[in-house]
């Protein structure tokens, strides 16, 4: 009995420490991936870099046991946003000469980076002093269709019902300004 | 349950007479006059219930339906009803600009529309999530409104340098947001309050870091000191009236969203005394600088909306939190929205066609030749500038006493030298008008009068503002 008992914590904290690796496999990719997104020269190239990050953002969803964002992040983002914006890129057919000249790059990068190091060091410090909190095992229904429905339709339902104002806004705005060219109309 | 649902009516009037514009537009035979004349009516309509509210104490409309997360309150609904006044002017301002300027299409009315919506619900929200979509429901709105003329590259580089920027400031926002309910655990405003109560804030650094980049987000959309260098130009590239509407109704919502979450917890506003000191002054005597150096009057009038939003931050340091009515702000805010309006009204006719009047030389010898509207705009001058009888003059005389009463002497000092400071950029504007010969002749597409209708009520409301807490 104390025999299994220790080996069941024994393989518990195994699990947590596998958990703690794929937590710094996936935010390490995932900032990797933004990082390629801005500093790839070739749209395609910072276009499929962003792809990883959606991924490993999925990955972080999965280890906090929200199934359904899981789900939705793959097959919203990484699957139909990110296709169609490859797609509209190919169609594009961008080729190297396409591309603007960018001068003093890597200059502006350094700027850029002693410019942002403060901030990042001050996020890293209050990131350090978030209160943390026990650990505790969810339902096993956690995160799923009805119980993410359920809190959307009635705690958060403002948030949710604004969004589609947004939304429309959003439509209206790509009509008009990519839309066929109405004088006073 | 029938109170709450005229409170949001204002609101939800908006938002459908939005949509309702948006599928009128499809429609060939909807003429922009007549989409115009719509949102005049839907603006009118909207500002009259807003009138007619009556809020005596903070109220929750639908409490258990909206979980608490909208607030209606004596300055929300103050706020609100500046808001709608400026989407009124504005539509009326655009039915002549457009005259004069053929690149409108019908859905320009129902943008202004959807943005006010936002507005209304950024002044209402009490809760984090919901104040970023508001914000976002708004920013958007207006990115395309300011990008309206495919035509012209000035338009375009303003979209493309507000969009970008806008969108740092969206990230810093929800980063902001993340790390509040970090250190809070909870996005609702009054969740977070008892948190601060509870725990303090002083020692809480998620909290203060939140509140930190939530407030970068907040000081980017009023453009003050260091995040203003994208108003210039942004104002230069927008069409008049939308410049108008965004350096009205936007700056509106933002100050009021901006002092519903510094009132929160009295520890949050206290924590940020020093630092929104600061920027108050360095935005006040900033925006001067670069109001001095401006020939073209639109991006004078931008530097000089920096200039105000300064004397509003002095407005937020000195707020009572314990005892919080938004007064002084609402006022201020609705004295310096009625000059400003009133100001872009007029260039919205004035500026002829395709924008060609818009330096200060341009508009050499106006009085001489149109003597009302140079009346009018000297009006507008003086009111924004700090001149009795004006609005403008008592929202100033209000921020000051409210600086000294929270004992603030220094920020009123530095409010009183930078508002003379201004007088330099504005009186300049005045003595162009009144003491030099008329080299233009002005000529305006004058079967349209529907610009310098809206320009004669502003100039009535300037006195009709400043007269009215003498009057009550």
């Amino acid at each position: 009995m104390v025999h299994l008992a220790k080996k069941s914590i024994k393989k518990g904290a195994l699990d947590i420490m596998f958990a703690d690796w794929l937590f710094i496999l996936f935010t390490v990719c995932a900032v990797l991936g933004a990082a390629g997104l801005v500093s790839f020269r070739h749209p395609m190239n910072s276009a499929m870099s962003f792809v990883v990050t959606l991924i490993s953002l999925a990955g972080l969803y999965a280890l906090l046991s929200a199934k359904l964002i899981f789900a939705t992040q793959l097959i919203v983002y990484a699957g139909a946003i990110m296709s169609l914006i490859i797609f509209i890129i190919m169609f594009l057919n961008i080729q190297n000469e396409d591309l603007p000249v960018e001068e003093g790059r890597l200059k502006n990068m350094t700027i850029g980076a002693v410019l942002i190091a403060p901030i990042g060091l001050f996020l890293m410090k209050v990131v350090k002093q978030i209160p943390g909190s026990d650990t505790v095992v969810v339902d096993p229904n956690f995160g799923g269709v009805k119980e993410v429905g359920q809190l959307l339709f009635s705690k958060w339902l403002l948030p949710f019902e604004i969004v589609s104002i947004l939304l429309l806004v959003a439509l209206v705005g790509a009509v008009v300004l990519a839309g066929k060219r109405g004088i006073n109309k | 349950m029938n109170n709450d649902f005229l409170l949001l009516m204002p609101m939800l009037l908006v938002g459908i007479g939005g949509i309702g514009l948006m599928i009128a537009s499809t429609y060939e035979s909807i003429t922009h006059e007549r989409m115009a004349i719509s949102g005049m009516g839907l603006f009118g309509v909207a500002f009259l219930f807003q009138l007619g509210n009556t809020v005596a104490h903070p109220t929750i409309p639908y409490e258990q339906v909206f979980n608490g997360m909208l607030v209606v309150s004596d300055f929300t609904r103050a706020s609100g009803m500046i808001i709608l006044g400026c989407g009124l002017a504005t539509c009326m301002s655009a039915y002549t600009y457009f005259k004069q300027n053929p690149f409108c299409t019908s859905e320009f009315y129902s943008l202004i529309a959807f943005s006010a919506c936002g507005m209304l619900l950024l002044t209402m929200a009490q809760e984090l999530i919901s104040v970023f979509i508001a914000l976002e429901i708004m920013s958007l709105a207006i990115y395309i409104l300011v990008g309206y003329n495919r035509q012209s590259q000035t338009a375009t580089e303003a979209v493309l340098k507000y969009l970008m920027l806008g969108a740092f400031a969206g990230a810093f926002f929800t980063m902001g947001a993340a790390l509040i309910y970090g250190g809070a655990g909870s996005t609702k405003f009054t969740e977070i309050s008892a948190s601060i109560s509870a725990n303090g804030y002083a020692g809480n650094a998620a909290l203060i870091g939140g509140s930190f980049l939530v407030i970068v987000a907040f000081l980017f959309k009023v453009a003050a000191f260091p995040f203003h260098a994208w108003v210039t130009d942004v104002y230069e590239g927008a069409s008049t009236p939308i410049t108008g509407f965004m350096a009205t109704a936007l700056k509106t919502a933002v100050f009021a969203v901006f002092a519903n979450f510094l009132v929160l917890n009295n520890g949050l506003h206290e924590g940020w005394i020093n630092g929104l000191f600061y920027i108050s002054i360095l935005t006040m005597f900033v925006g001067n600088l670069v109001a001095i150096g401006q020939e073209s009057l639109k991006r004078m009038l931008a530097a000089s909306g920096i200039v105000h939003s300064g004397y509003l931050l002095i407005a937020l340091v000195a707020i009572n939190t314990e005892q919080f009515t938004g007064g002084v702000i609402a006022y201020y805010l609705a004295a310096y929205s009625v000059g400003t309006l009133g100001i872009f009204a007029a260039l919205s006719y004035l500026g002829g066609e395709d924008e060609k009047r818009m330096n200060f030389a341009d508009f050499k010898g106006l009085a001489k030749v149109r003597p009302y509207s140079a009346a009018a705009i000297t009006i507008f001058l003086l009111s924004m500038a700090g001149i009795p009888p004006t609005a403008g003059f008592m929202g100033k005389f209000y921020i000051i006493t409210s600086a000294i009463s929270a004992g603030q002497i220094a920020l009123a000092v530095f409010g009183i030298i930078s508002s003379i400071l201004s007088m330099w950029y504005y009186l300049r504007l005045i003595v162009n008008m009144y003491f030099h010969d008329a080299v233009d002749t002005f000529e305006t597409d004058t079967c349209h009068k529907m610009a310098p209708v809206c320009t004669m009520v502003l100039a009535l409301c300037v006195f009709a503002i400043g007269l009215y807490p003498i009057i009550i």
